[in-house]
């Protein structure tokens, strides 16, 4: 834990973390999106990205599997490099990073979750199509199986992309804005099945731009805008003063973040569809 | 024996074009094939002048390196130098296809290639450029060997690669996090579309080529919503696209190649008009 009389942060470090990030700095076109961020994250939490847009919370997660190329820096996921890590971490992308229009059914989509254990060549067989089937009724679309995917709504295609990673069967879960745009009764699904998982000792890292649920759904959250301001337990690092800091002058409702945290008892879920993160 | 001839030679161009095709514009590549097709022209050329064999393994090599470095050029103009996609594209092909008909009109005596040939190619020749082995004996036409081999190569890459190549079409982001290369797969989707389009030049000629690459595709893709149903229907048209072409070309005694791409056109045409889920007809009707 540090503190600085002119930088406020709170960065809480774990022994024998899942994943260990080391003075990462990302930038694109010599502009940093992600400065000298440096963390480590307990196993079989349920953890989530905070920050206003902009702030770098997609590539901080893209960064560490590899996805975008670091300036600077180092990852380690299970005491590993990525590359030995790799068959034991899942990707759930912004449900809009995909084209919905594509001729492939559900259970098409689903399957691809099985294609990093298949390796080169080999086709899924009924073990994986079994294992598909088992993450479809996890998620609560079994019916849908030979559904086109165009034809299904913004929460349903969340559902898909949801199991699509649990047939990877991974031991760490990196989720891009799972909740952005969907329904409410996902949003409880969705809920329901990451707190399932983290109970069986799996760790799910959420990108969430819904200040009002962080204190309901994560057990440790992560404060970022462009520089790391904190890393802890919610209910040490989910403060009005340590939130002032992650947002400046972007949160308009600065003063009730207060309120917010005490409100969460009666959370106000409403979403607005279309918001992005940066 | 002549018509069965060129009928399975553009059945062969169709369904090779057609396979890739749909790949291509599926991951919004459509006008990449039009620039390879293109652009391998220099390559073919330079090919041809460096080795000064016509053989057709020398003029694949030769185009293949071309197609790659053209979808590098793409890429390079459009990430280093900020330009759009589309105009990368434009700056890209035109420059390398007018090299190659400049080395074409300047070495014409030692290039045994027709401009004309090129671009507008003649399936009617097919059955005249015969394979005749050293002892003499007559195998057949010459472009069914390579235009057929390709295909081999073609089934093969999609046979086996089937998976990678529909998951990084569909999710490149995806792909990447659990470790398959997207560009490797890219670069071996581009290697094969650049060799299909050389084999396919002499039968069909380069600007055929996009239709054959394009058309079929699109047609399939708004008549299924399936991707491996989306490549059977495209092999299907690919098939009457050849058939009716040349029969056709027969019948205004017209050019066959021409006649192939417009019957590609007219059929995307009819897919679009009354196709069972997206067709305007149907959507009017519905209203």
């Amino acid at each position: 834990m540090t503190n600085d009389k002119t930088i406020i942060n709170q960065v809480h470090h774990v022994e024998n973390p899942v994943l260990e990030v080391h003075d990462l700095t990302v930038s694109y076109d010599k502009k940093p999106v992600l400065w000298d961020v440096d963390l480590t994250l307990p196993y079989g939490k349920l953890i989530g990205i905070v920050g206003p847009n902009g702030a770098g919370k997609s590539t901080l997660i893209k960064s560490v599997m590899g996805l975008t190329p670091n300036s600077s820096g180092y990852v380690k996921l299970f005491d590993q490099s990525l590359r030995e890590a790799r068959g034991k971490i899942s990707y759930v992308p912004q449900r809009e990073s995909v084209d919905w229009d594509f001729p492939a059914s559900v259970l098409d989509v689903v399957l691809m979750g099985r294609y990093g254990k298949l390796g080169l060549f080999r086709r899924p067989r009924k073990a994986d199509k079994d294992i598909a089937m088992d993450s479809l009724r996890k998620v609560g679309m079994e019916a849908y199986e030979k559904r086109q995917i165009s034809q299904l709504s913004g929460g349903q295609q969340q559902r898909v992309f949801l199991a699509r990673a649990l047939a990877q069967q991974a031991d760490l879960y990196f989720m891009d804005e799972p909740f952005a745009g969907v329904d409410a009764a996902t949003e409880k699904a969705i809920i329901s099945l990451l707190r399932e998982m983290s109970a069986k000792g799996k760790t799910v890292i959420v990108v969430h731009h819904d200040l009002q649920s962080v204190t309901q759904y994560f057990d440790w959250v992560i404060l970022l805008n462009m520089r790391l301001v904190a890393s802890g337990p919610v209910e040490k690092v989910f403060t009005t003063e340590l939130l002032q800091e992650t947002y400046g002058g972007k949160l308009t409702l600065l003063s009730d973040v207060g309120d917010l945290i005490r409100q969460q008892q009666f959370p106000n879920r409403e979403k607005t569809p279309d918001s992005k993160s940066g | 024996m002549h018509a069965l001839q060129i009928i399975l030679t553009g059945s062969i161009v169709a369904i090779s074009c057609g396979l890739l095709g749909c790949y291509l514009i599926l991951r919004r590549m459509a006008m990449v094939g039009d620039a390879i097709s293109h652009a391998v022209l220099p390559g073919i050329v330079i090919a041809f002048l460096l080795t000064g064999a016509r053989d057709s393994a020398t003029m694949v090599i030769g185009a293949g390196i071309l197609g790659v470095l053209t979808t590098f050029l793409i890429e390079f103009f459009h990430k280093k130098g900020r330009l759009q996609t589309d105009a990368s594209i434009g700056v890209t092909f035109t420059w390398l296809f007018a090299i190659g008909v400049i080395l074409i009109s300047a070495f014409a005596g030692k290039v045994d290639l027709d401009q004309d040939c090129v671009l507008y190619g003649e399936i009617a020749y097919v059955p005249l450029d015969l394979w005749i082995t050293e002892s003499g004996l007559i195998m057949g036409p010459r472009v069914l060997y390579t235009t057929g081999a390709v295909l081999v190569v073609i089934l093969i890459f999609i046979l086996f690669g089937y998976k990678e190549l529909f998951l990084t079409t569909f999710d490149p982001a995806y792909a990447s996090a659990i470790g398959i290369s997207t560009a490797l797969w890219h670069y071996l989707l581009m290697g094969a579309v650049s060799i299909t389009t050389v084999a396919s030049f002499e039968a069909v000629g380069a600007i055929l080529v996009v239709a054959l690459l394009i058309a079929p595709p699109a047609t399939a893709y708004l008549l299924t919503e399936n991707f491996k149903f989306m490549l059977v229907t495209t092999v299907a048209l690919g098939i009457l696209v050849s058939f009716s072409g040349y029969y056709i070309a027969v019948w205004l005694d017209g050019s066959i190649a021409g006649a192939m791409a417009s019957v590609a056109g007219i059929l995307f045409g009819m897919a679009f008009l009354f196709a069972p889920g997206s067709g305007i007809i149907i959507k009017v009707i519905r209203r």
